[in-house]
């Protein structure tokens, strides 16, 4: 009779990134003292939860995944001395930009340790149940929301374009170290920095995608995506200048742009 | 480097004896490892987390410990014992006892089908007695050798001639009630390092503590034990409960130098447990936040990396309070709740405090059989009954070719204990190389 | 990618292990085994009792041949345990051993399902597809093998130093010691006595220094510096400053033994180099039994457990102890009263030194942070916690327990070297339990106070410890690194943008530019985080084994493309 709720009630597909020292350890501890908790989680192992690429993240979301666990050694912990200081930049980056679709409640980083297989198994049901409150993911199923699947694109490509990769891997340089000038720019500063380029990589990249399709102009670029023009403007020369679009032809007065 | 022929003799699998171990197979040197216990892993297993990172204990102990058992050049002999040793620096021989764990080494996977079917329950040593194993067990779930052992005092097949479920579930046949002890010889040994670690007073003599109720009140618990209790896979799954009732403790004391530092008892300082008691309560308020701990101490002892801010951390961060005193009795209320009486130095006055849990850092003693041993390998005790060493150079025996590190000769912490486990296996390699 | 690939088909083969009942007492092996024979780019499967045992690996090793399988995938315990087999059986079956993939499905999945068996199939099956669509991205790997130098550079010639430098020359490794004082001894040259044994510290450190000197393989260069340091592990090219001669050296492994320096006391409690001294200067007074004082007094913690110093010198208080027993041996109506806050003799014999110091009569007064002694001309006035008054102690020589503190100069080695200090300015070890006289640096080591004040059996044992792990790499002619590590491909190279965030990132110094401004990756050092290919901004390294290929093929795999 199980198999009868199972088809009425929601089971989420969920992924989780392990890593190889801490986490993955715990969740055989869990196998070995026989802690059960639900299989809707299948397992990638890293060597190092910094090894989770932000795109590895946004990919499966835009595959109709319900939710991406990653998962590393306590802070301090780490078999590679930092590793996770360096997964916590990166997951924090990947859920602020998933925060403008909401599916930042999809992903989740925690702390796992090789003694801790009660608390694996814990979390997993945790996440498990947490994830079913929410539902499964607009993005799973045959007809995935089309709509939000092309921003969760432009977020794929945003999160992989070289300002957001240079403000992560910088971001420690920057608020750790002084410049030849001497000057250091604080934690909160830098945060600030970072929304903002999270605010704008997201836009233009979207503005990226939707030039893929066919030529616009600013005016229809602000309509489709639902902006203010002059934003657009000001995100479509940026891209411009970083040579990833280019005037196609202008009509009348109006410039159409196109994806380079 | 041309190839050495001549070995190494590690005795002990605690993390002195794997350091020590690792550095000689690292540098080519056959090393033979002799454990007591069916798995390595020594006393550090059985910690929660490590002092001043509060480090998860079996984290970074388990690399180490899979590393050994697999090093081309390490044999192990695990639930073995040193029973003979002749020759001298260069050319020792010895004899080896290896225990029949009645398992087919080779053959058994660890599934833990036999543990699941066995009948006899018995007291689990690894986790301080604080829950029951059965008669075929492994030493901790984490254990290396990942193996079954089947406890021959306690089996029923040995006991009463009766049951072997064991062997009926062992879908690998791995069972062989046939086994015999063995006796193993090894010749050709350049250097022999002892490395057998630490008892702690309880294990020998309990009368000693019952002046702080332990054995008396189900509330007084050891140090050891209460390490035990703290960790994710002990006896409690890592929440702390009374043994009277269950509850969480909100108010806990922790009473140092339980045996040490005594005119009655060892007059020596046990080294470690100011610090890891302050880890402890760090810990128990990590999974409490409204705990309160109570320190009760003579002179706090933190000279190594860190120590000094990881105390002021736990002042300032986790709610513990250090009471400079001297303790006078405990004794409990109706409900068991230990009461401390206490000379408080701070103001010379005589002082209660009641709390729901009391922790012993017990007092830190030679290793159980080290008399033993000192004859088998010749070396000489100090007055306290520790591994002599040479002023200055503390891995030095009184015996050429023997050398020590860890506790066995002083109490001392873990970055201690490796530091002088690589030492002594610069030593070692003196002596095997020729030099 | 795969214009460096062979273009050969590839061909996985499959093995589901029963493990018995734990995995096959939950599912079902052989459907399962059937199943996954659909999935892409799998040759063959089949399901065995135990893949591990001597018939698995066998059939493992037969099907290679026999069916041409150029990828392995073994579905079972866990590859923590049993990953290092079935590499071997596939090497001995003639595969590159990194064309093995490990699937978990026992102790993440039947064991932790067991009353879910569909599911537990479900998941299993899922976990086989995204295993063998790793697989088919494998790409074999070689163990790197990098050369050693058997010699060793100890800079500095304190009792550390020259302990490490005698092991490893009586191991037969050529050694030298750099000093930068014109003798060697170290601190120990100025101390008079030596705790707990009071023996004369001159005369201890002559016999060491005679065994440096008539020692085969060991040369001591002093009055001299390291100014620069190139290479890695087994390969460092060092250059020495010799009073303005420069000279090159070339060896293996390094070993840090610079030892601390003492405390300018200028400033606390009164110190006037004169009435108000340090321990240190007590000690040439002691040694020549120069001592007219008949109140001494001595202030434990003078400088250090504070705000500025926050750690505990750990050998302060055996000194003041030693040196307060000496003073009653020279004359037992001094009066010595030691003023202390905890005091610290760890371990057995210490803690009797201290009861002797007791017996003595030497006087032991508690002082707090919170009210410190406050020094007048010839008096000291200290709270006292046991009978909760002040106690006004006359003195005529003061003395002041002051810390050993950091080397002002160790920021320029630690620079020279790429390896970190901790707050105190003291080196920072790879690991503070574990690896306490490694750096995570390979290569480099460390003992003594350079690392955290230690007493002179402690420092004996850490040079031994230090030349312990040097002799781990110098007694190979080559070592085997890991051969999953992170590279930029040539066909990357044009990606680079040399923004350096991986230099920054890597947690072992393994990346570096070159003399060509490439970015460089030293092999040896890499130890296959992959924290750089994550990080990389233009995704231009690639951490092998590991690759964004493979891993997004496993999501794929599991999310359907």
């Amino acid at each position: 009779m199980r198999m009868e709720e199972n088809r009425v009630s929601f089971e989420p597909k969920l992924l989780g990134f392990l890593c190889n020292w801490c986490s993955y350890a715990g969740a055989d501890l869990a196998g070995v003292s026989r802690i059960q908790y639900p299989p809707n989680m299948r397992v990638i192992r890293v060597m190092c939860s910094g090894r989770v690429d932000p795109e590895f993240v946004i990919q499966a979301l835009e595959l109709g995944i319900d939710g991406v666990y990653v998962m590393g050694c306590h802070i301090g912990d780490c078999h590679y001395l930092d590793g996770n200081y360096e997964a916590i930049r990166k997951f924090d980056m990947t859920k602020k930009f998933l925060s403008f679709v909401g599916l930042d409640n999809r992903i989740r980083l925690d702390w796992v340790s090789a003694s801790e297989g009660v608390r694996f198994g814990e979390v997993v049901s945790k996440f498990v149940e947490d994830i079913k409150a929410l539902g499964p993911s607009p993005l799973s199923g045959d007809t995935p929301d089309q709509e939000l699947l092309e921003k969760v694109k432009a977020i794929r490509e945003a999160v992989s374009s070289n300002r957001m990769r240079a403000l992560v891997g910088r971001q420690r340089k920057i608020t750790e170290e002084e410049n030849v000038y001497g000057e250091k720019v604080p934690e909160e500063e830098f945060d600030v920095l970072m929304d903002q380029a999270i605010k704008e990589e997201y836009d233009r990249h979207r503005i990226l995608l939707a030039l893929e399709k066919d030529s616009k102009s600013v005016k229809d670029l602000g309509i489709e995506l639902n902006l203010d023009p002059s934003i657009v403007l000001e995100h479509t020369l940026t891209l411009k200048s970083r040579s990833q679009v280019d005037f196609q032809k202008i009509i009348g007065n109006t410039p159409i742009f196109m994806r380079i | 480097m041309e190839k050495v022929s001549k070995s190494a003799l590690v005795i002990g699998g605690g993390i002195a004896g794997i350091q020590a171990a690792l550095d000689l197979a690292d540098m080519g040197i056959h090393v033979d490892m002799v454990e007591k216990k069916p798995c390595i892993g020594g006393r550090m297993a059985q910690l929660d987390k490590t002092f001043p990172t509060n480090d998860c204990s079996i984290c970074i102990l388990a690399p180490k410990l899979s590393e050994c058992y697999r090093h081309p050049n390490i044999t192990l002999y695990s639930y073995s014992e040193v029973q003979k040793v002749e020759g001298s620096a260069g050319n020792f021989s010895a004899e080896i006892l290896k225990r029949a764990r009645y398992i087919k080494e080779e053959e058994c996977i660890n599934c833990g089908l036999c543990v699941e079917k066995c009948p006899m329950r018995v007291e689990d040593e690894f986790d301080r007695e604080l829950r029951k194993r059965r008669a075929i067990y492994i030493y901790y779930l984490q254990g290396v050798p990942a193996i079954m052992t089947i406890d021959k005092e306690k089996c029923l097949w040995f006991t009463k001639n009766a049951c072997r479920i064991c062997e009926k579930t062992c879908e690998r046949e791995a069972i062989d009630f046939e086994q015999e002890d063995q006796i193993i010889k090894l010749e050709n040994i350049g250097s022999i390092i002892v490395a057998t670690g630490y008892s702690l007073i309880e294990d020998i003599d309990k009368d000693v503590l019952k002046n702080y109720g332990y054995g008396k009140f189900r509330n007084v618990v050891s140090a050891l034990e209460f390490e035990r209790l703290e960790c994710a896979s002990g006896p409690q799954g890592g929440h702390i409960k009374r043994f009277s009732d269950g509850k969480t403790p909100k108010k806990i004391a922790f009473l140092q130098c339980i045996g040490s530092r005594s005119d009655r008892v060892e007059k020596y300082c046990s080294s470690i447990c100011c610090m890891y008691t302050t880890k402890e309560a760090m810990i128990a308020y990590e999974h409490d936040n409204e705990l309160e701990s109570y320190v009760f101490y003579i002179d706090m002892r933190a000279g190594g990396k860190g120590f000094q801010s990881f105390l002021r951390r736990g002042a300032a961060e986790y709610n513990i309070k250090y009471i400079k005193s001297k303790i006078a009795q405990i004794t409990v209320d109706e409900k068991e709740n230990p009461i401390i009486i206490y000379e408080d130095l701070d103001n010379d006055k005589i002082t209660q405090l009641k709390v729901d849990l009391v922790v012993l850092a017990t007092c830190i003693v030679p290793p159980q059989g080290i008399d033993n041993l000192a004859e088998i390998l010749g070396i000489e005790l100090n007055d306290y009954n520790f591994i002599k060493t040479t002023p200055f150079i503390p891995v030095e025996t009184s015996k050429n070719g023997v050398f020590t590190c860890g506790c066995v000769h002083e109490p001392m912490d873990i970055p201690r204990s490796v530091a002088e486990a690589s030492g002594a296996a610069a030593k070692a390699a003196e002596i095997i190389r020729g030099g | 990618m795969s214009e460096e690939r062979n273009e050969e088909e590839i061909r996985v083969g499959v093995f589901v292990c029963h493990c018995g009942s734990n995995i096959g007492g939950v599912i079902d092996c052989k459907k399962l085994a059937e199943e996954v024979r659909n999935f892409p780019d799998v040759a063959y499967t089949e399901d065995n009792l135990y893949t591990c045992s001597e018939n698995g690996l066998a059939a493992i090793k037969k099907a290679v041949e026999e069916h041409k399988l150029n990828r392995v995938v073994v579905a079972s315990c866990t590859p923590r345990t049993h990953e290092p087999l079935f590499r071997e059986c596939i090497s001995e079956a003639g595969l590159n051993p990194y064309l093995f993939n490990f699937v978990n499905i026992r102790d993440q999945c039947t064991w932790v399902h067991m009353k879910h068996p569909e599911e537990a199939y479900d998941k299993a099956k899922d976990l086989i597809k995204m295993g063998a669509a790793k697989a088919v991205k494998l790409e074999p790997l070689d163990m790197i093998m990098v050369n050693i130098n058997p010699a060793a550079l100890v800079i500095g010639g304190g009792v550390a130093g020259m302990s490490a430098a005698l092991s490893l020359s009586r191991q037969g490794f050529k050694t030298y010691i750099v000093e930068k004082e014109d003798k060697l001894g170290g601190r120990l040259n100025s101390l008079h006595k030596l705790f707990p044994y009071d023996i004369e510290a001159t005369e201890f450190v002559g016999k060491i220094i005679n065994n440096v000197k008539n020692a085969q393989n060991l040369e001591v260069i002093t009055s001299s510096r390291v100014i620069n340091i190139e290479g890695f592990i087994g390969n460092y090219e060092v250059e020495i400053d010799q009073n303005g001669n420069i000279r090159k050296l070339e060896v293996g492994a390094i070993i840090v033994a610079v030892g601390s320096s003492l405390l300018n006391p200028q400033g606390l409690f009164g110190y006037d180099g004169i009435k108000r001294i340090t321990q240190y200067e007590l000690e040439p007074k002691l040694k020549n039994k120069d001592l007219k004082a008949k109140e001494v007094v001595m202030i434990q913690c003078a400088g250090s457990r504070n705000d500025e110093r926050p750690y505990c010198s750990s050998v302060c208080c055996m000194t003041a102890l030693k040196n307060a027993l000496t003073i009653k041996e020279l004359n037992p109506d001094i009066h010595v009263t030691i003023l202390f806050r905890d005091l610290y003799t760890p371990g057995t014999s210490y803690e009797e030194y201290y009861r002797k110091a007791r017996e003595q009569g030497v006087l032991f007064v508690k002082y707090d942070e919170d009210r410190m002694p406050n020094v007048e001309e010839n008096q000291v006035k200290v709270f006292n916690e046991y009978i909760g008054d002040e106690m006004i102690i006359a003195y005529d020589l003061l003395v002041l327990s002051t810390p050993l503190v950091a080397n002002s100069d160790n920021k320029d080695l630690a620079q020279l070297l790429k390896v970190p200090l901790e707050a105190n300015g003291f080196f920072l070890e790879a690991h503070v339990k574990l690896r306490p006289n490694d750096f995570a640096t390979d290569g480099v080591y460390i003992g003594g106070s350079a690392k955290w004040p230690v007493d002179i059996t402690e420092t004996i044992s850490q040079g031994y410890a230090a030349a312990s792990r040097a002799s781990t790499i110098l007694s190979h002619e080559t070592i085997e690194v890991e051969g999953a590590t992170s590279i930029l491909p040539e066909y990357n190279k044009s990606l680079c943008t040399g923004c350096e965030v991986c230099i920054k990132v890597c947690p072992y110094n393994a990346i570096k530019k070159n003399e060509n401004d490439e970015i460089e990756i030293i092999q040896a050092l890499c130890k296959g985080c992959g924290l750089c290919a994550a990080t990389c901004t233009n995704k231009a390294l690639v951490i092998r084994h590991f690759t964004d290929d493979q891993i997004l093929s496993e999501i794929y795999a599991y999310g359907g493309e």
